[in-house]
């Protein structure tokens, strides 16, 4: 416990040099405009700036990327609140009570509770991190090939169920695509070309910051393009900074939300925004007063907004632990990790357990940033929201250029942002969920590799994939997971659990 | 055939048109999907399985794409029948509407100036100026024929200019000569 603190302290201290807090303040600063600017979504810029940050110290490098991402997050509060568009997807559950708060002229309280509750809701993925990560690190040193095959799946199932908006068969088509592109080029068990078809470029795969960059940023570009109104800015005339009082009496409902939002961040591949969705739908249903919820209720933008940024800290579980991304920014992270020779999963934690505390030390700095600039910068803030989009997204198209072309600085890494983002852009408006996808991409190398290593060491009997304890519990919560998403099995067990819920009020 | 889930059924009539030529769409991209995972089921099928170098038959490469491919047929194959049961008479004009519309327009000219920009100008000419001549496009087109409310002229060419010139020539500056990299 204390050697955790201890180490957490000496994380703060190794960032307490000039240049960090000067890259905390300027990658802060640029999350918050990015969030803010509809259009720009987090994931979008972590994977354009992987390319800047290139050249730094692996420290350095993750520090900015996770400013960047915070900040990106609770930026997007400020679109919600003030132009009723979510700035980023996460926080379209705010615009749900932000919005009519500032038409009621309480946009700056609005925002004051968006920048509190947001700061709240990292603190208490932050407290969640630093408790479950080392636990879980410890107990998947003790996964073999088995249960990594597993959790790949049960990442891509649990994503896909999830985040598939109008059906969950959508986010499995979307998961399975990705684990598809995974597939292409040198396979790591016997150093086959899969699905290269002669082409030289394929071999080495399909890199995941091009990819990234191109369904997230090129696509994002057509979408925003795509429409045409144009939004209303709320003014702000009243105070920002909220009083103590106007936070803390809703603190069931930051401490409930904060633990949804850890709960969600630690599922892997399923974002902030059902994060702050599922907040949301709890604070409305705990609430003394549902009937406000959607017109302006303050506790429904406290929880929408700790309940998103609870997630970005707890994403950071399973990214770091098991290597298994709880975002699809947290996936650009592990990419980044990777550029820079850190390695996450279980071994993290022996190999280099100074980094993971570092994490740590630099989502609480992130997260001071956040509040600093949230309550200080408002004027500033609303001048960014007035950039006409038309100006803004011919740059963003040249730097999305850039980004997937500065890396490995080859053609056809342009080519492969291109074509991900014409098939993101499609997926996207059939409604097809973009997180699994990445998920897939991500885990594709994973899920092969220990499957076919599983059924190497057993000869090619599949057994221990059902009869290991762990292996055949994750093997069939993913069964159930498949099964609760076909409508007859679950609206059966409802009325299953229904009926004994009845029966046993009835013996009561 | 059937009428419109009530899990989706969309509360008005422009919405109710996205619904139904989305279900339409989907009834199309399921039936593609269909035929990609069987491509994906042959080449994984036909896929070397390196009996040359005696490696164990559970391991051969193509095992996990054709289990791939077999579940994206299947997904495929589900979404097809759940459009199928969906559709709705009409959504074929519904989806042809939507592809030929102003929306698509403004997407076809950003993919078109886009792929301009990335195929044909990019290493043709200094990178800087390429993408001076992209933004400058992308902004008068935008703000002016494509807009729905068009500003005035002077202003917009005189914005567009300063961006490109800004946009372009500081990209350049900053990978070019801050990160070493070598642009296009």
């Amino acid at each position: 416990m204390f050697d955790g603190l201890i180490m957490l302290g000496a994380g703060l201290a190794h960032f307490m040099t000039p240049a960090s807090l000067f890259n905390v303040v300027w990658a802060t600063l640029l999350g918050l405009v990015i969030g803010i600017l509809p259009g720009l979504t987090a994931t979008m810029g972590v994977a354009l700036l992987v390319t800047l940050t290139y050249k730094m110290q692996a420290d350095q490098a993750i520090l900015t990327l996770m400013c960047v991402y915070l900040g990106a997050i609770y930026g997007g509060s400020r679109t919600a609140i003030l132009l009723n568009i979510p700035g980023t997807p996460a926080n379209a559950a705010a615009t749900l009570d932000g919005h009519p708060l500032a038409l009621q002229g309480k946009a700056g309280l609005a925002m004051g509770l968006a920048t509190t509750s947001s700061t709240l809701g990292t603190l208490v993925g932050i407290f969640f991190l630093a408790i479950i990560a080392p636990l879980l690190s410890e107990a998947a040193l003790k996964f073999g090939s088995y249960e990594f095959f597993w959790l790949a799946l049960f990442g891509v199932i649990i994503s896909g169920q999830m985040t598939g908006s109008d059906t969950p068969l959508k986010g499995y088509i979307a998961g399975i695509l990705g684990l598809l592109v995974a597939m292409v080029g040198m396979e790591t068990l016997h150093a086959h070309q899969r699905f290269t078809f002669g082409i030289q470029a394929l071999g080495g795969g399909v890199d995941l910051i091009p990819a990234m960059v191109g369904a997230f940023g090129l696509a994002e570009i057509l979408s925003s393009m795509k429409r045409t109104a144009v939004a209303h800015i709320a003014p702000v005339n009243d105070r920002v900074v909220p009083t103590f009082k106007e936070i803390f009496r809703y603190w069931k409902t930051i401490i409930r939300s904060g633990i949804i939002g850890t709960f969600v961040g630690i599922i892997p591949g399923v974002g902030e925004d059902v994060g702050s969705w599922s907040s949301y739908a709890a604070a409305k249903r705990a609430s003394k007063t549902p009937e406000e919820f959607g017109k302006g209720s303050q506790e429904g933008l406290i929880a929408a907004e700790t309940g998103d940024n609870a997630v970005v800290s707890a994403a950071m579980i399973p990214t770091l632990t098991l290597a298994l991304p709880g975002s699809a920014a947290a996936a650009v992270l592990i990419a980044a990790m990777l550029i820079h020779g850190v390695r996450p999963g279980p071994m993290l934690m022996v190999e280099n357990p100074a980094f993971f505390y570092q994490v740590v030390a630099m989502l609480l700095l992130a997260t001071f940033a956040n509040l600093l600039f949230g309550l200080s910068l408002t004027k500033v803030f609303i001048k960014v929201l007035a950039v006409p989009r038309e100006r803004l997204m011919a740059v963003i198209y040249v730097l999305c250029v850039v980004g997937s072309f500065a890396i490995t600085q080859r053609m056809f890494d342009v080519y492969v942002m291109l074509f991900f983002g014409i098939v993101g852009f499609i997926l996207r408006e059939m409604k097809y969920p973009m997180a699994p996808l990445v998920l897939g991409i991500v885990l594709g190398d994973l899920l092969d590799l220990n499957l076919r290593r599983g059924l190497l060491l057993t000869n090619g009997d599949p057994t221990p994939f059902f009869t290991r304890p762990i292996s055949a519990v994750i093997c069939l919560i993913i069964v159930a997971i498949i099964l609760m998403s076909i409508p007859a099995v679950s609206q059966r067990v409802r009325t299953i659990f229904k009926r004994s819920g009845g029966s046993q009020g009835a013996q009561g | 055939m059937s009428s419109i889930d009530p899990a989706i059924s969309p509360p008005d009539a422009p919405e109710r048109h996205t619904v139904s030529a989305r279900i339409r769409a989907d009834l199309i991209t399921a039936i593609v999907l269909v035929l990609f995972g069987l491509a994906i089921v042959y080449f994984s099928w036909t896929m070397d399985r390196l009996e040359a170098r005696r490696i164990n038959p559970a391991t051969i490469p193509g095992l996990l794409p054709l289990i791939l491919g077999i579940a994206l047929t299947a997904c495929g194959g589900l979404l097809a029948w759940r459009s199928w049961r969906l559709d709705l008479p009409g959504s074929g004009a519904a989806l042809i509407r939507a592809l030929v519309s102003w929306p698509a327009l403004r997407v076809i000219a950003v993919l078109g100036l886009a792929l301009v920009f990335t195929l044909v100008l990019m290493g043709r000419m200094p990178f800087a100026l390429a993408a001076g001549i992209f933004i400058f496009t992308f902004i008068m087109l935008f703000e002016t024929v494509l807009a729905d409310e068009p500003k005035s002229l002077v202003a917009t060419l005189l914005w567009a200019f300063g961006i490109a010139a800004v946009g372009g020539g500081g990209i350049w500056y900053v990978f070019e000569r801050i990160f070493l990299v070598r642009l296009p």
